[in-house]
């Protein structure tokens, strides 16, 4: 067996391949379970009445929250959330184990209760460390009102 | 399920039964869905430092299975008065729950058609662990 | 929530924090509902996977060490400030019952586009002091003029 994963050129040809796009809703219930999952207890996550008297639409979501999925069932992984869909890549990793490898958020505006996102995602890179496999996603998040990109964020996760 | 009538149903049918079995991940997953977060739905250690043998399921969790099987059996047009169950028995993660329910009364009254039933859930060597009671209304075939 | 910070107030070489936690299994358990991650692999010791990786029991999230660089952030930015961006990287494994530290240093400010920005370092480390989650950031703070 060889040291090294092996990246082959059909999984290269995955890079770049755009998804169809998912919503979520942020909903003040959502942030706050968030907020408690978190051990914040900053008003801002969770009084909505505060939130608007410090000039803001609504609660708001906490640093970490962009990607919490909204769950369907059969359209999301039943253990990781994250939503099933067409376009894509498709990688068909034979995972002995998965690690979260990094995590990453540009914002462009505040996300609060009350938003409706669109987000779309392209496998952005890949890397072999020895026989792991680090695969790179970016995700690009719309306010689906304004049409204005709020979020972008790249997630890397080990596949052992 | 087809819609079942009222019609369709005598007394001392039994309702087409729901197996459920929780996974440990499923126990968290309801810990989510309920926000209640007691540890002795999770937390084995914390589990027996309570006396208890393991991990058990959520009394509330068995009473939302109940409340599948009468919604499953009574379909679009019925409609769940009202049903409740005692948690007198313990159930654990990784083992059959069954749920069952048995037609006990159906009568019309003030134009809507009543079944009431006996419903509990069963461990797999027949101890019934959640013993409850339903009311539920269904439409008429005329 | 802290007094505000501005831009005027911030050196370069600033420590921020430090925020503490001790995550025990209810907390990971409560970050699994709101985050929607429910890989048994932070709340199931018998979850085969475990074994299979080499760990030695349950492991923090990584997101969850995240939102705790995501909390020392918002403290430090203020309702008023704005974090633009931050990014972190899973090094080392994190264990439940355990402190995680969360802290930062300011390695630069500069105006941009209009905007008062401060960059920094920041990270989790765990009871031995070893930065388990480095990564940095750049937040955006409100001028007193």
């Amino acid at each position: 067996m060889a040291d090294e994963f092996e990246i082959t050129d059909e999984m290269r040809a995955q890079i770049g391949q755009e998804t169809e796009p998912w919503t979520y809703e942020v909903t003040t219930t959502s942030v706050r379970m968030y907020a408690r999952g978190i051990g914040s207890d900053d008003p801002i996550h969770y009084d909505v009445d505060f939130a608007k008297s410090q000039g803001f639409r609504s609660i708001v979501a906490p640093l970490g929250y962009i990607g919490t999925p909204v769950y369907l069932p059969g359209r999301n992984d039943p253990t990781f959330g994250f939503p099933r869909r067409g376009g894509g890549p498709r990688l068909n990793l034979p995972m002995k184990g998965l690690l979260d490898g990094g995590t990453e958020t540009e914002y462009f505006d505040v996300i609060c209760a009350g938003d409706v996102l669109e987000e779309t995602s392209h496998l952005a890179d890949l890397k072999a460390r020895g026989r792991m496999l680090f695969v790179t996603n970016e995700s690009v998040f719309k306010n689906k009102a304004t049409g204005q990109i709020v979020a972008k964020q790249r997630l890397t996760s080990i596949h052992l | 399920m087809a819609q079942v009538y009222f019609e369709d149903v005598n007394v001392g049918d039994e309702i087409p039964q729901l197996k459920k079995n929780c996974s440990t991940q499923q126990l968290v997953m309801w810990a989510a869905g309920s926000g209640d977060f007691y540890q002795i739905h999770y937390d084995k250690d914390f589990a027996q430092r309570t006396g208890l043998k393991g991990l058990i399921v959520h009394g509330a969790l068995k009473n939302a299975f109940l409340g599948q099987l009468l919604h499953d059996w009574a379909g679009e047009k019925g409609q769940i008065r009202k049903f409740g169950c005692s948690y007198r028995g313990m159930d654990e993660p990784d083992q059959d729950i069954l749920c069952r329910g048995v037609i006990t009364r159906k009568y019309a009254d003030g134009g809507k058609n009543f079944v009431e039933l006996d419903v509990w859930t069963e461990k797999p060597d027949g101890t019934k662990t959640s013993p409850g009671t339903a009311v539920v209304t269904l439409p008429s075939k005329s | 929530m802290a007094e505000q910070t501005y831009f005027e107030d911030v050196t370069e070489g600033q420590e921020i924090g430090p925020i503490k936690i001790t995550p025990d299994k209810q907390q990971l358990v409560k970050f699994a509902a709101g985050s929607g991650d429910f890989n048994p692999l932070h709340f199931d010791e018998d979850f085969p996977m475990i074994k299979a990786m080499g760990l030695s029991g349950t492991i923090v999230h990584g997101r969850f060490k995240y939102a705790q660089v995501g909390r020392l952030l918002l403290q430090f930015a203020g309702y008023k400030g704005r974090v633009k961006k931050f990014g972190v990287t899973y090094r080392g494994m994190d264990f439940p019952n355990r402190e995680i530290t969360v802290k930062g240093v300011v390695t630069a400010k500069k105006q941009e586009g209009g905007e008062n920005l401060v960059e920094l370092d920041i990270w989790t480390e765990d009871p031995e002091g070893k930065k388990t989650t480095p990564g940095n950031a750049v937040v955006a703070l409100p001028g007193r003029g």
